[in-house]
């Protein structure tokens, strides 16, 4: 079959343009002065540090033969203390020790600063995603309402949301409204997120509303069903179908502007990656670890959408 | 004892908001078991003055009376008027996001508070009798156009209503499919039910109808039972309109 022939051509062709980028990127860091230490970053994903134990007072150690025990006298009172619960230990056998000095560790298998914001990212990503969808689909039903009342406020938070920056909102409502509320930077992002994305989403339902043919809500007020009936039972489930990929996107946007939340006292993704740049010097194999998990997040998501969407396309 | 009167409708005037008149100085009555038939020039007013009668196109003046529910006042209730009067669009208007069965149960369930069991009943009776008992886990999208017409009859009859009311419908269907439509129609005029008919298919404004009425820019001008209409027709714009089209 020429005709697929052809079409496999084609992506061989794709693949040697990335290949050749890739190969221009490698050796545009190759004449640049910088040490790629790829072998640091497994550290800051998994981490085996686990419970420090720490000398409670200045005193004497004493390391028992198999290394299993652990014990500690006092420098100026008679009084003694042992340890047992740890994989390593720092000290030696009668070292000089003082209060909060690290005498042993325990090694464990737990999550690294990356993992951590990683979840961390998810975590205001989703209960933002929340959030946004309802506030979205309050607003954009009082987008298309009756009432003038209500298409004023849900226009002027729309226009309000999507004619200032995210970063500047966020500033807002962590500095001035986190401040009078008592909110926690926790809060403050999940506020900022949810309040911005849900104008997106606002417009999305309100486009999703609209493109019902006009029919359908005739076709149900014939048949004596009210507005709210009209809305639940015929409009909102034609619109779902229809507004479901525009959400994806909407939701893909919202876990990269999670990246934003950063600016807070907030150790997401991005923050856990510029902390874990300070103390590697190595931004180059950070950054695109922590660029390779965002796209994880969105990928999963996408995918997810996709099955959503052809199980919606199966009723016709 | 005389039959009742179910739609009265005295000089009604429609000015849209731009100053264009729909519809002049229009009055009808529809009694009980009556089939009317409206025909006319597209842009006649026929459309808009049927779906006077349920409510979907307000007037701005005169007077009209559906089953007792009077029509032109503000206070209008029109979700118990539209329980009684049955709506078949052209365009079907089904609702695609539910099967054949769903589409019919929907309003007597929601509007009706019928169980769904009593609804379910009731629909698939329906489906008989429209000759489409087969298709009840279908989705609209699966059905041909003249069985999805079939279906919206049956969806508007679920209601029980006391008139039907039917926008042109077998305009928007394939030559071959118009003849399953008409014929679920006559049996229903045949069973007595009262009908409003706009349409173009004259072979059935001429063997069901009891009196068939021509409009033209807005405006009856004139009613007559159909063999008068047909092959006596008095008025000169008539003349001129049964001329083109037959």
């Amino acid at each position: 079959m020429p005709n697929s022939t052809s079409r496999w051509l084609w992506h061989g062709l794709a693949v040697a343009v990335l290949a050749v980028f890739g190969a221009s990127l490698y050796i545009a860091s190759k004449r640049i002065d910088y040490t790629w230490r790829w072998e640091r970053i497994p550290q800051y994903l998994i981490s085996t540090e686990g419970e420090e134990q720490k000398a409670p007072f200045d005193g004497f150690v004493a390391v028992s033969e198999d290394g299993k025990q652990l014990s500690m006298t006092a420098l100026r009172s008679s009084e003694t203390t042992s340890f047992t619960d740890f994989s390593r230990v720092l000290v030696g056998n009668g070292d000089l020790v003082f209060e909060g000095d690290v005498l042993a560790k325990k090694d464990q298998l737990g999550p690294g600063p990356l993992l951590i914001g990683l979840w961390l990212t998810l975590k205001i990503s989703a209960l933002s995603l929340v959030f946004a969808l309802v506030l979205g689909l309050v607003v954009g039903l009082g987008r298309v309402s009756k009432n003038p009342a209500a298409r004023d406020l849900a226009a002027f938070y729309v226009e309000v949301i999507r004619g200032t920056p995210l970063l500047v909102q966020i500033f807002i409502v962590y500095f001035f409204i986190g401040t009078v509320l008592q909110l926690s930077a926790f809060a403050a992002g999940v506020v900022a997120l949810s309040v911005f994305t849900g104008a997106y989403v606002a417009e999305i339902v309100r486009a999703g509303i609209e493109a019902v043919p006009k029919g359908q809500v005739e076709a149900a007020q014939s048949l004596g069903l009210s507005g709210f009936q009209t809305m639940r039972h015929v409009i909102l489930p034609q619109a779902t179908r229809r507004v479901l990929p525009p959400l994806a996107g909407q939701s893909i946007n919202l876990i990269k502007d999670s990246s934003l939340v950063s600016v807070m006292a907030l150790t997401d993704l991005t923050k856990a990656g510029r902390e874990v740049v300070s103390s590697t010097f190595s931004p180059f194999e950070v950054w695109f670890v922590v660029a390779l998990m965002y796209l994880l997040l969105t990928g999963v998501l996408s995918i997810a959408v996709r099955r959503l969407e052809k199980r919606f396309a199966a009723q016709g | 004892m005389s039959t009742p009167v179910l739609i009265e409708a005295r000089s009604i005037e429609k000015r849209y908001p731009n100053g264009v008149l729909g519809l002049k100085r229009a009055s009808l009555s529809v009694q009980a078991g009556e089939v009317v038939v409206i025909v006319g020039p597209s842009g006649s007013g026929k459309s808009t003055l049927l779906r006077t009668f349920n409510g979907l196109e307000s007037i701005t003046g005169g007077e009209i009376v559906v089953d007792g529910h009077v029509l032109h006042q503000r206070s209008a209730d029109l979700r118990s008027l539209r329980q009684r009067v049955g709506m078949v669009f052209q365009q079907f208007n089904l609702f695609p996001h539910l099967t054949v069965l769903e589409n019919l149960s929907l309003a007597p369930v929601k509007v009706l508070k019928l169980s769904a069991a009593a609804a379910d009943e009731r629909a698939r009776a329906l489906l008989v009798k429209v000759g489409l008992s087969d298709k009840c886990d279908c989705y609209p999208s699966q059905l041909s156009g003249g069985q999805q017409q079939r279906v919206a009859i049956a969806r508007a009859l679920a209601m029980q209503p006391a008139v039907m009311l039917f926008d042109e419908p077998t305009s928007a269907l394939d030559p071959e499919m118009v003849g399953e439509v008409l014929e679920v129609m006559k049996q229903l005029a045949t069973e007595g039910m009262t009908m409003c008919v706009v349409t173009h298919e004259m072979g059935f404004a001429r063997a069901v109808a009891d009196r068939v009425i021509f409009m033209d820019a807005g405006e009856i001008l004139c009613e007559d039972p159909p063999s008068a209409f047909f092959d006596a027709p008095k008025h000169e714009r008539l003349k001129t309109f049964l001329r083109q089209i037959l």
